[in-house]
């Protein structure tokens, strides 16, 4: 008879602390971030899409070698004047896989990875990018906030 | 005797509280998103209107644009009319809930109608069964639950009717014993008398104060979780069990009458705890400090603060504790509840004629 | 009027049968893509029989067409909630058949995040364990709070949230960010409060108890025997772990206990969980501590990796169990073979034993209990 009491006290303090808890974090700040009009700030080491910077680029071609997934396409072209090119370079983002590989290992920092996260596209080619083009990422890099 | 006066009294106030049940459905679904997302740490919903108020007309304007779906091989009367046997008690049960004091004004004299001022009940009508017939048209909506569980052709609709049947009969037990013990103290089923037997504004008579009946507005509060299907006793409604329960087959305005069902249940379960154990309408009359006289509408801000009180103490119920098992929700009402609300009422019963 | 022969009549024209349920692919309840085909007599399960195999991805056969360092970013995505120590076990296998050496920092770093990674983890266990229950998102919210916290961290020192990447053959990607240590210490701080509260909503909570005590009883013996390794193997009175009884990295230098429950059912899984996290705060707070300087990042060495052919087979304590990496080599720059004993795949195993004779409220509850990553399970 005792324990049946002594359970049922028991049982009703335990519910009592569990309701101290969330009646505390009622009354704290909330933490979530009013996502399409306000945005947070990304790291600085922060991995979004890759981006090239064609003057520092050497096409030693490591980026695309070291890729695990084989996402970046580069082609060279040799001049007239025995001078190397780079001729077309192409990021597919569908097989990207955000390890940051090429970023580590390019000679020259050219390749980098940017802090672009919103993509989105309603047609696949879209996401084969021509890291060349000027304003590539444009469409991304502002998205809308409403 | 009732003269034409009465008549026209209980149709306008009958009207009034029409259109409250409607708004105070859409109030208390915002304030249990809002509730909710707090105690969770986010903001809930924020878009629509400040801080989100009119998302619940939002959210009617959307049910009611829905396709009505009948499934294939329901039975069509029970089905098309378990939504009514839901929400139709729930709102018959406002006839008997007092919002306020009665109030007169005295110097208002209508020729025929009423020769010596109007007085008006703040409650559609005073039966002098009141709590009882609260109490018994409530459990009308288990055949509600029961009817959509059967209607819809589907087998985990018709468990989960099952379920939310055997919950609300053996929840009754303990509900209407803690009403008992309230009652064996004021002598009267009538609402408007309980409320006038807990004294005075300064809240000293309140009976929540007395031991044995805050034990009672405890399991009152426990067993009206589990009349009201919510968490938690929520195993109808349960979503990571099979299936979504008895309401799985109704869309659109069916299934909005059930949700309507649902938080109208919420309100009455609420105001009666509040009426028989919180006090009722009583307030301090602050505006008597500084006009002279209380304004008349002070009572009912009262009551319907002190419901939303008890509105919230049921959301902070849902939104803290994980689920009860069927077998170890009907054991737990047999097992615990009814003991313990026999015994007091035992108690009470000895102590009062001592 | 009812006769003895009416009874008996009635008595058996009333036959129940067993039906079939299909607990499908996808389900508010099984953690991933895990399909369960129970038969059922009432509301009791007669029998399991699983399905796996709904997320193969044919890692391992990738793992045969990539260079040792290219293969890390798979590894990531076996189990996804617990990288680093994914990373971590890959690399100490590439190391162990190269035979390299790494700095005492890195190792330092690395056992941080691999325990920052285990907390991170562990609060996802905890949170859809509660949520399974029908603690209607609270437990969950609060998990995933704190570990966005955690998040933040790993997001500061390598640039991903999930998918870590982080641990190389020799070391790290990058060192510490400056003023990282402070932010760890800070965490710690921060998140030790936030444990207490979890436990007082939970851990002693009567509804949570009468829904997790006695449910979902493991047997020491069938434990071992089916290999189920980690919390589960804990929680039912096996002190066994890998940081203690087959140390790696530097965890012989740091102090704290293993528990171990007695009973092996879902409520002591659960506890064996939670002070597990408190245990890893501790280690993460001596490793801060003693965090020796010198190099960590292996940023700059870009030479493609060739082990001599052999094979090597490491082992370390993943926050579910036991995770594996055999690799065999033949001297080439890519693997011959990698195997990866997922813990998993072999504490899954033991649901259909377990399973037999709970109502499927329970099994929901047996299943939260057992915290299987299908990532990781069907590779």
């Amino acid at each position: 008879m005792m324990n049946y009491i002594a359970s049922i006290l028991v049982g009703a303090w335990s519910l009592v602390k569990g309701l101290r808890v969330t009646i505390g974090n009622m009354c704290r700040r909330a933490v979530t971030v009013q996502y399409p009009r306000q945005k947070l700030e990304m790291e600085e080491r922060y991995r979004g899409l890759v981006d090239l910077r064609r003057e520092d680029c050497i096409m030693c071609l490591q980026c695309a070698k070291t890729c695990p997934t084989g996402c970046l396409s580069i082609t060279v072209k040799t001049g007239e004047d025995k001078k190397r090119v780079l001729e077309t370079f192409t990021y597919n983002m569908e097989y990207c896989c955000f390890c940051g590989f090429c970023e580590q290992v390019c000679p020259k920092s050219a390749i980098r990875m940017s802090k672009i996260y919103e993509v989105t596209a309603y047609d696949r080619n879209r996401l084969k990018i021509d890291l060349l083009k000027e304003g590539k990422y444009d469409e991304w890099a502002n998205p809308p906030t409403e | 005797m009732a003269t034409l006066l009465d008549l026209i009294i209980m149709l306008v106030v009958g009207g009034i509280i029409l259109g409250f049940i409607a708004g105070s459905a859409m109030f208390v679904i915002w304030l249990e998103r809002k509730v909710s997302a707090h105690i969770q740490s986010r903001l809930g919903p924020m878009r629509v209107g400040w801080h989100g108020w009119l998302q619940s007309v939002a959210d009617a304007i959307k049910l009611l644009l829905k396709e009505d779906i009948r499934p294939k091989g329901v039975d069509t009367w029970v089905w098309w009319a378990a939504p009514f046997f839901a929400t139709v008690p729930s709102v018959m049960a406002f006839i008997c809930i007092p919002f306020g004091k009665p109030f007169e004004i005295r110097g208002l004299q209508i020729p025929v109608i009423a020769p010596d001022g109007l007085r008006i009940p703040m409650i559609v009508s005073d039966l002098n069964v009141g709590i009882l017939y609260i109490l018994s048209v409530t459990s009308v909506c288990v055949l509600g639950i029961f009817m959509a569980g059967w209607g819809s052709n589907n087998k985990y609709s018709l468990l989960g009717g099952f379920r939310s049947g055997a919950q609300i009969v053996s929840y009754e037990v303990p509900l209407v014993l803690s009403v008992i013990t309230v009652v064996m103290y004021v002598g009267s089923l009538s609402m408007q008398t309980i409320v006038e037997a807990q004294g005075d504004w300064y809240g000293l008579k309140w009976f929540v104060l007395r031991p044995n009946l805050a034990l009672a507005f405890i399991v009152y509060l426990i067993a009206a979780t589990a009349e009201t299907n919510r968490t938690p006793f929520d195993i109808p409604e349960a979503e990571s069990e099979l299936v979504a329960g008895f309401h799985t087959e109704y869309s659109g305005m069916k299934f909005a009458m059930f949700f309507v069902a649902e938080y109208t249940n919420v309100f009455i379960v609420s105001a009666v705890a509040a009426t028989l154990f919180l006090g009722g309408w009583q307030g301090p009359p602050i505006f008597q400090f500084i006009l002279g006289y209380d304004l008349p509408f002070m009572p009912v801000f009262w009551f319907l603060l002190k419901v939303y009180f008890v509105i919230f103490l049921l959301m902070w119920f849902r939104w803290t504790f994980p689920r009860v098992r069927v077998d170890q929700l009907t054991g737990f009402a047999w097992k615990v509840l009814t003991p313990v609300s026999f015994a007091n009422l035992a108690f009470t019963g000895w102590w009062l004629l001592r | 009027m009812i006769t003895d022969e009416t009874a008996v009549a009635d008595a058996k024209s009333f036959e129940t049968e067993e039906f079939f349920v299909n607990m499908g692919p996808q389900h508010p309840s099984t953690h991933g893509v895990l399909y369960l085909e129970l038969k059922m007599d009432g509301e009791v399960v007669v029998e399991c029989r699983m399905h796996l195999g709904y997320l193969h991805r044919s890692i391992e056969k990738i793992a045969e067409n990539r260079t040792y360092t290219q293969f890390i970013p798979f590894t990531d995505r076996l189990d996804y909630l617990a990288s680093m120590n994914n990373n971590l076990a890959y690399v100490l296998t590439v190391e162990k058949l190269l035979g390299t050496e790494v700095p005492e920092r890195a190792q330092y770093i690395r056992v941080i995040m691999a325990e920052l990674n285990r907390v991170a983890s562990h609060l996802i266990a905890i949170g859809t364990f509660a949520q399974d229950l029908g603690a209607f998102g609270t437990p969950l919210l609060y998990c995933f709070r704190e570990r966005e916290r955690i998040v933040d961290i790993f997001d500061e020192v390598c640039g991903n949230r999930l998918t870590y990447n982080y641990i190389r053959v020799g070391g790290v990607q990058d060192d510490l960010t400056p003023g990282m240590d402070r932010k760890i210490k800070d965490l710690i701080q921060y998140l030790r409060p936030k444990i207490e509260d979890l436990d007082a909503l939970l851990t002693r909570n009567a509804i949570f108890l009468a829904r997790t005590r006695g449910i979902g009883i493991l047997p020491k013996e069938m434990a071992v025997n089916y290999g189920v390794t980690g919390p589960n193997l804990r929680g039912s009175g096996v002190r066994w772990d890998l940081r203690k009884d087959e140390p790696y990295l530097v965890y012989d230098k740091f102090q704290f206990d293993i528990p171990a429950a007695r009973n092996g059912d879902a409520w002591d899984r659960y506890r064996v969980r939670m002070e597990e996290m408190r245990q890893s705060l501790r280690i993460v707070e001596q490793a801060i501590e003693g965090l020796p300087e010198g190099q960590a990042a292996v940023k700059g060495k870009r030479a493609v990796l060739k082990p001599p052919a052999g094979e090597a087979y490491v082992r370390t304590e993943n926050p579910r169990g036991e995770l594996g990496f055999y690799i065999v080599s033949d001297g080439t720059t890519m693997p011959y073979r990698t195997k990866i004993r997922a813990p998993s795949f072999s504490n899954l195993a033991v649901i259909p034993e377990i399973a037999k004779g709970l109502k499927i409220a329970d099994l929901v509850c047996v299943l939260g209990s057992f915290d299987m990553v299908m990532g990781e399970v069907d590779r």
